[in-house]
């Protein structure tokens, strides 16, 4: 799988500093928005939100995955984090999260390719094997292999 | 036993391919056949052939959303449960399904 599609090193961050679901996102956000992948860093948060009202993206194993399908996304891309600190997300299993992979989605993204990788990786996370690895590394270049060894 | 389904969630992109994911694993970690179409933001893949379907004992659609092509499960008994059940509990579903057919 090749990932460097969709991700690039700069929007991995291995130390995150939020403490809650919100600035969990705010904090993935801000890595897209140093990259140019989204254009308006409020209204894109507002449709990430949007879609955690309609379900919890805490899929179980440590593991949140809130997306956005937004107009405001220039380049459908994923920022991946992993917090210092457990989060409250609600998940399917009850337990706190560690691990974050923020999903976001052009409006019209007729590059199927990117969304082909995107939901390959989300298979992937239906593996406990890569969950507890993803929570285990210690590199962004480590969380690119165990995706792309796949 | 032999299980066929669906996956879909409201967005496409996420839910639906981890739903297939974990009740495919758990599914052939029990032993049993499963084959499972998605259908997400890019449209349907894996798609259920008629004779997985004419083979199936169960269909699990698992959606939360309308999902296409229901009609092709007429006369199949079908399990219609949301995306979040089939990522939580995949094992339970389907060790349920078998006491409940009996096979």
């Amino acid at each position: 799988m090749d990932l460097s599609k969709v991700i690039r090193s700069e929007t991995i961050k291995l130390d995150m500093e939020a403490a809650t679901r919100e600035e969990a996102v705010e904090e993935l956000t801000d890595l897209l928005l140093h990259v140019n992948a989204i254009s308006n860093r409020e209204n894109f948060l507002k449709d990430v939100f949007y879609r955690e009202s309609l379900g919890t993206t805490g899929i179980g194993n440590g593991i949140a995955i809130p997306h956005g399908k937004s107009k405001f996304v220039n380049k459908t891309s994923l920022a991946i984090g992993r917090t210092k600190a457990d989060i409250d997300w609600k998940s399917l299993d009850e337990k706190p999260v560690r691990f974050i992979i923020l999903f976001a989605v052009t409006d019209e993204d007729k590059n199927s390719t990117h969304i082909k990788i995107l939901a390959k990786v989300a298979s992937n996370l239906g593996d406990d094997d890569v969950c507890a690895k993803l929570l285990k590394a210690k590199s962004p270049e480590e969380i690119l292999a165990i995706f792309s060894d796949r | 036993m032999k299980i066929v389904g669906i996956a879909a969630c409201t967005s496409g992109i996420a839910h639906t391919y981890i739903a297939k994911e974990k009740l495919t694993k758990a599914a052939k970690e029990l032993g049993h056949e499963i084959h499972i179409e998605t259908q997400g933001t890019i449209g349907t893949e894996d798609e259920l052939t008629e004779i997985d379907i004419k083979n199936a004992d169960i269909v699990i659609v698992a959606a939360d959303i309308n999902v296409g092509g229901k009609e092709r499960f007429a006369g199949k008994k079908i399990l219609n449960i949301p995306t979040n059940i089939a990522i939580k509990s995949p094992k339970s579903i389907i060790k349920k399904i078998q006491a409940d057919l009996g096979l």
